[in-house]
């Protein structure tokens, strides 16, 4: 199948632009398609969300449906609850009424800004004229993280990238003794970066340790 | 790509989120405040005083039950069948098609062409690469409208653009056998795989 591929891709430098290729892409969103691909969907919350009330409801069923069946309630019928629940302050250990109502609450907070915030993922775009691309910010630092280390003659473990939607950190220790320049590897990493024009278009700050490692 | 339903997604979790989180705070001040705890006493006695007056106003005639258990369970049971639907919407919209059209030649008949050409072409093509460590392609259907999305896990070091240039390259060769235009969305991950995978030292 491959071979076709290439075959085809040397007979024609730009398929879809002849009478073979209607122009059925025009119509398909893909600034929507893009938007949904950078921001979180939230499945994992909805998901967990959804067992944590089936859960709920399935055990309001069974202790309602101990209750009909006149058969003893499996932890507290719902009468004894309704009743413990009103006369809430007594009948309990403060520290543990607290400390339920915190956990509650953490759960609560953490379902409420997973539904609030913008959920943006770290992702950046690439510009191509045919597809949409888009990638993790983790590939990116991976790939500055190599010309960094060509440029600055180090080991892979001397050079850590953190790439943020903005920002791109490079990190280096030199090996002790041999210079390395800075302006070196900020030249190798920008280029690296205006060849691979990521959007938003991170800047690049450049971190050398003042402590080298011996005998990389 | 896919057709979670993101809008609900982020009401429902809010309602839940919201309801948990004023239930623990409740819970903290009537453990702190003791003032809090009087009005919550007063408050919810009248509360459950009325939800008995109504289950003992709603008796099945000769019975000490009320019918509102029924109601009751029937709510909770239906409850727990939407929230199964709602589970079920995540990550749906995967079509099989990759091409549905009326043949304007001569022959009778109808064109269909199934996802598994481009998604196997792709593939196939994208094996034989070094560079990578991984590579799949879906086929969804956004509004009525077949989309490929392919993911790439490149080894570790390997340029992005690079790789986007090549996919770009295959993509249009594919729709120039496939005869029609499919939008794509090409997305380069990291994961597990390209995290500890071997990094390609020469190229």
């Amino acid at each position: 199948m491959s071979s076709v591929i290439e075959q085809q891709n040397e007979a024609g430098d730009a398929p879809g632009e002849g009478p073979a290729g209607p122009a059925h892409a025009a119509s398909f969103d893909m600034k929507r398609a893009l938007r949904r691909e950078t921001h979180s969907s939230r499945a994992a919350a909805a998901g967990l969300a959804a067992a944590l009330v089936i859960l709920l409801c399935l055990y309001a069923l069974l202790e309602a449906g101990v209750r009909a069946i006149g058969q003893p309630p499996w932890l507290i019928d719902p009468q004894t609850a309704a009743e413990r629940i009103v006369a809430l302050p007594g009948g309990m250990p403060p520290l543990l009424l607290g400390v339920t109502g915190a956990v509650t609450a953490a759960a609560g907070l953490f379902f409420f800004l997973n539904a609030v915030l913008p959920g943006r993922r770290a992702r950046h775009l690439l510009e191509d004229r045919h597809i949409a691309v888009v990638v993790d910010d983790e590939i990116i630092a991976s790939a500055l993280a190599r010309r960094a280390r060509l440029a600055a003659n180090v080991t892979q473990e001397q050079v850590m990238v953190v790439v943020s939607q903005r920002q791109a950190v490079v990190n280096v220790r030199p090996t002790s003794g041999v210079p390395v320049s800075e302006t070196a590897i900020r030249e190798a990493v920008e280029d690296e970066l205006r060849s691979m024009a990521p959007t938003p278009m991170p800047l690049v700050r450049i971190n050398l340790a003042t402590s080298g490692v011996i005998g990389a | 790509m896919n057709s979670t339903p993101r809008i609900l997604n982020r009401i429902l979790i809010g309602i839940l989120g919201f309801k948990l989180l004023a239930v623990g705070i409740l819970l903290m001040l009537l453990a702190t405040v003791p003032a809090v705890g009087t009005w919550w006493q007063a408050w919810s006695r009248s509360v459950w005083d009325g939800a008995n007056r109504v289950f003992e106003g709603t008796r099945f005639p000769g019975r000490t039950e009320s019918w509102l258990w029924i109601v009751l369970a029937l709510f909770l049971i239906v409850l727990s069948g939407l929230m199964v639907a709602w589970v079920a919407q995540q990550g749906k919209g995967r079509t099989d098609l990759l091409l549905a059209a009326e043949d304007p030649g001569g022959v009778p008949g109808d064109i269909r062409i199934g996802s598994g050409v481009a998604e196997q072409a792709l593939k196939n093509a994208l094996a034989e690469r070094p560079d990578l460590a991984g590579a799949a392609v879906t086929t969804y259907q956004v509004r009525g409208q077949p989309a490929l999305k392919i993911r790439l896990h490149p080894r570790p070091g390997v340029p992005p653009q690079v790789l986007a240039a090549d996919t770009a390259a295959l993509v249009a060769a594919l729709e120039a056998v496939v005869g029609q235009r499919t939008p794509v969305l090409l997305h380069i991950a990291a994961g597990a795989r390209t995290r500890f995978s071997r990094a390609e030292r020469v190229r």
